[in-house]
């Protein structure tokens, strides 16, 4: 190995694995990459169909589609589950993370490849797993969130749920050894010269969400294995007649479940830091900032975690500690919004597709990071707990303002993945069909939950058909764009104009749009020396 | 190369550390809550005391404490308090009684959790003996009788937040114990038909 490297710089080995044994037994950060961004698009599809059906199902008061309601419960769990789980961290941190954290860095690949491959054969397994689960036995119709004792064995007897915990745990070890793989490449492995206050934001994005992985998944393990001895083996963890409590249960989970939301916006907050700062051509604004402003959030997300648990019986003093940690988080992220804008101000701003993106998730982050400060305050929210108020919330801060980081990402690195440009006037049309089609679906749910509509019900009362009508319209619309978006997929694929190695300009300035497009199997072969140099960004 | 390589390895058994410090902590929740829950007398935990300090008189202030029975609907057993409240004197050693009996035709084990109400009263409420968490075994149509004794501990009336009760309520939920009558699942939740309790 030692002997061929030097002499060739980044074009170094031209023979790499071919065939099946290329992706399968694959230790090649960018071939890793691009198998979770396969597997997210097509998890995108099942669960996308799966809100589809529910949507349909709630387009007009009475039961049309499903009369079984424990399918209509696994459709709900399932849509969630795969959302967060399948779709979005397999897209945002397997995908966009190994693909272009060592790129950023200087590193030839990640600390340890064979065990990303892991990661990812790993989360293949537990989808596999959860669509298992979905037709074993009845499913399970729990929710995310699997409550007990809906779902201990009096309530949920036969093997779905055991399944779903098998796949939840098959999932979490997947992210666990992803985040070691990610600190210990970030840590140990930067090119000389850059320290860790000159690496890009989205190499602090990502390292971040990793701690956040480490700390988190582990206490969401343990309680799944509490959930899986009381289901088989006799515990009482979560049932009063032994000594044990169903709110142990949310504790456990919701330590783990409050600190996932930020696993899945912080790494969006990194493409967006690198997307607005190339195509306003300025560095980001207040970059130490920015940095600490993520590890601040990360930080105090481990501590607020019972706002979700206002109406779980709760002391009034532990509510009140709740309400202030939880409003604290909003100071930081107010930082991150106002540097956004800070730095786009003065700049000379071109409206690309990806900036298309990102201005709209700055704008549509704030409108669903408002809904959730109102939501923080326990008071309101003994209101709007479970009601469609909620879900309203994290869909605009998730499937809303998540996926518009996916998407600025995709058309921001498209063409380094992949050396072809992606059609920019179709480009402008998902986008503007996609935000028309989202906020349609979503924002009237506001009204349905300030109304009082409880989330997870098949049916509702009259008086809730209006805005659930407006919201399904806006589902057609959003499939509609996503149709189209798979369409821009594969024309940029196969008959995308050949992208330059830095399509962007001056304005980007981090290390991949150095190497070629695409970029090469293997790149970063010899270390580049970027002491003395402007800080990456 | 060889360095780097050392040093991934380090790194990453720390973190493998830090992960199962993690699942530890989980597990750790269960008597962590506890314990917490016993100190600070959280959601009317209530406290376990052997009697108070001889030397310490019972107070002239008094107290109401009722008693309320509960049992799950898994458990054919009728089960109350043998007074409704009793008006004690903080420190004041208290025996209190229950009686349960098993109306139906199988031995059935039972065990019993308890709470206090209103929940802040819970640290101030200090049981020196009482029949929960033990299994009891009743044959079909015994009956037992179970005591609690108890004294209220006289902070109750120094603490800005407690000094204005005049009644703590003490609340027993008998449970069956899973297995104990040849039944090992627990029930499943399909409705069943209600009978009555003779005697």
């Amino acid at each position: 190995m030692a002997d061929h490297a030097a002499a060739d710089g980044d074009h170094g080995h031209d023979h790499h694995p071919t065939g099946w044994r290329r992706w399968v037994y694959s230790t090649n950060h960018k071939d890793i990459g691009t198998m979770y961004m396969v597997l997210s698009m097509f998890a995108a599809l099942v669960g996308g169909s799966m809100s589809m059906l529910i949507r349909l199902e709630l387009m007009n008061p009475g039961i049309q589609y499903f009369a079984d309601f424990q399918f209509y419960n696994v459709l709900v769990t399932g849509h969630g589950f795969i959302m967060v789980f399948f779709v979005v961290m397999p897209a945002l941190i397997g995908g966009f993370g190994n693909w272009f954290v060592p790129l950023m860095i200087g590193a030839p690949d990640m600390a340890f490849p064979r065990m990303n491959n892991v990661s990812f054969w790993l989360v293949a397994a537990a989808f596999v797993m959860l669509m298992v689960s979905a037709f074993t036995q009845g499913g399970p119709g729990t929710g995310w969130t699997v409550y007990p004792p809906l779902s201990n064995a009096t309530y949920h007897p036969g093997a779905a749920v055991d399944i779903g915990i098998l796949s939840l745990h098959l999932a979490g070890v997947s992210s666990i050894l992803g985040a070691i793989n990610f600190i210990v490449t970030i840590f140990n492995m930067r090119a000389p010269g850059l320290t860790v206050h000159r690496m890009p934001l989205f190499c602090w994005s990502i390292l971040v969400t990793s701690f956040l992985l480490l700390l988190a998944i582990p206490v969401l393990a343990g309680g799944l294995t509490m959930l899986l001895t009381d289901r088989n083996f006799g515990t009482t963890f979560f049932e009063a007649s032994g000594g044990g409590d169903p709110v142990l249960w949310q504790h456990l989970f919701w330590f783990f479940g409050h600190p996932e939301v930020y696993i899945i916006i912080i790494p969006a907050f990194g493409i967006i830091s690198q997307v607005v700062s190339t195509f306003a051509r300025k560095p980001i604004f207040g970059y130490l900032g920015m940095a600490y402003a993520m590890v601040f959030i990360g930080f105090v997300g481990f501590v607020v975690w019972a706002h979700h648990m206002y109406t779980a019986g709760l002391d009034a003093d532990t509510r009140a500690y709740f309400v202030a940690a939880t409003l604290v988080i909003a100071v930081p992220t107010g930082i991150k919004i106002f540097s956004w804008l800070a730095t786009m101000w003065g700049g000379s701003i071109d409206f690309h597709a990806p900036m298309m993106f990102a201005c709209g998730f700055i704008f549509l982050f704030v409108v669903g990071g408002v809904t959730g400060v109102a939501l923080a305050n326990s008071g309101l929210d003994l209101a709007w707990h479970d009601t469609y108020f909620v879900v309203a919330h994290f869909h605009y801060v998730m499937a809303i303002a998540a996926v518009f980081g996916m998407f600025a990402g995709f058309y921001y690195w498209i063409g380094k993945m992949s050396g072809r440009m992606y059609p920019s006037v179709l480009a402008k049309i998902h986008f503007w069909a996609f935000f028309v089609g989202v906020n349609l679906v979503f924002f009237p749910q506001h009204f349905l939950g300030i109304a009082g509509m409880p989330r997870r019900i098949p049916d509702y009362p009259d008086a809730y058909a209006g805005w659930n009508y407006v919201s399904s319209v806006g589902t057609f619309i959003t499939s509609a764009s996503a149709l189209l978006f798979f369409f821009i997929v594969w024309r940029t694929l196969t008959a995308g104009s050949k992208a330059e190695d830095n399509p962007w300009g001056e304005g980007a300035k981090t290390l991949e749009w150095s190497v070629p497009s695409p970029a090469p199997f293997h790149t970063h072969e010899d270390l580049p020396d970027l002491t003395g140099k402007q800080p990456a960004e | 190369m060889a360095n780097t390589r050392r040093k991934n390895r380090i790194v990453a058994a720390l973190l493998f550390t830090v992960a199962g410090g993690m699942v530890g902590m989980a597990f750790a929740a269960v008597p962590l809550y506890q314990w917490f829950c016993q100190i600070t007398g959280f959601a009317g935990t209530t406290n376990v005391a052997r009697a108070p300090a001889a030397a310490v008189r019972p107070s002239t202030k008094t107290i109401t404490v009722r008693f309320d029975a509960n049992v799950d609907r898994d458990l054919p057993w009728r089960f109350q308090p043998e007074q409704s409240e009793i008006t004690v004197h903080a420190s004041e050693p208290t025996l209190a009684f229950y009686k349960a009996a098993n109306g139906s035709d199988r031995a059935i084990t039972g065990t019993a959790t308890f709470n206090v109400s209103p929940h802040k009263a819970g640290v101030y409420f200090s049981k020196i003996d009482c029949f929960c968490f033990t299994e009891q075994r009743l044959a079909a149509g015994e009956e037992a009788e179970m005591t609690v004794q108890f004294f209220v501990d006289p902070g109750i009336f120094e603490d800005p937040n407690t000094k204005e009760l005049t009644a703590i309520t003490l609340s027993y939920t008998f449970f069956r114990v899973p297995g104990s009558d040849g039944k090992n699942a627990v029930q499943s939740a399909a409705p069943r038909p209600r009978r009555p309790i003779k005697g």
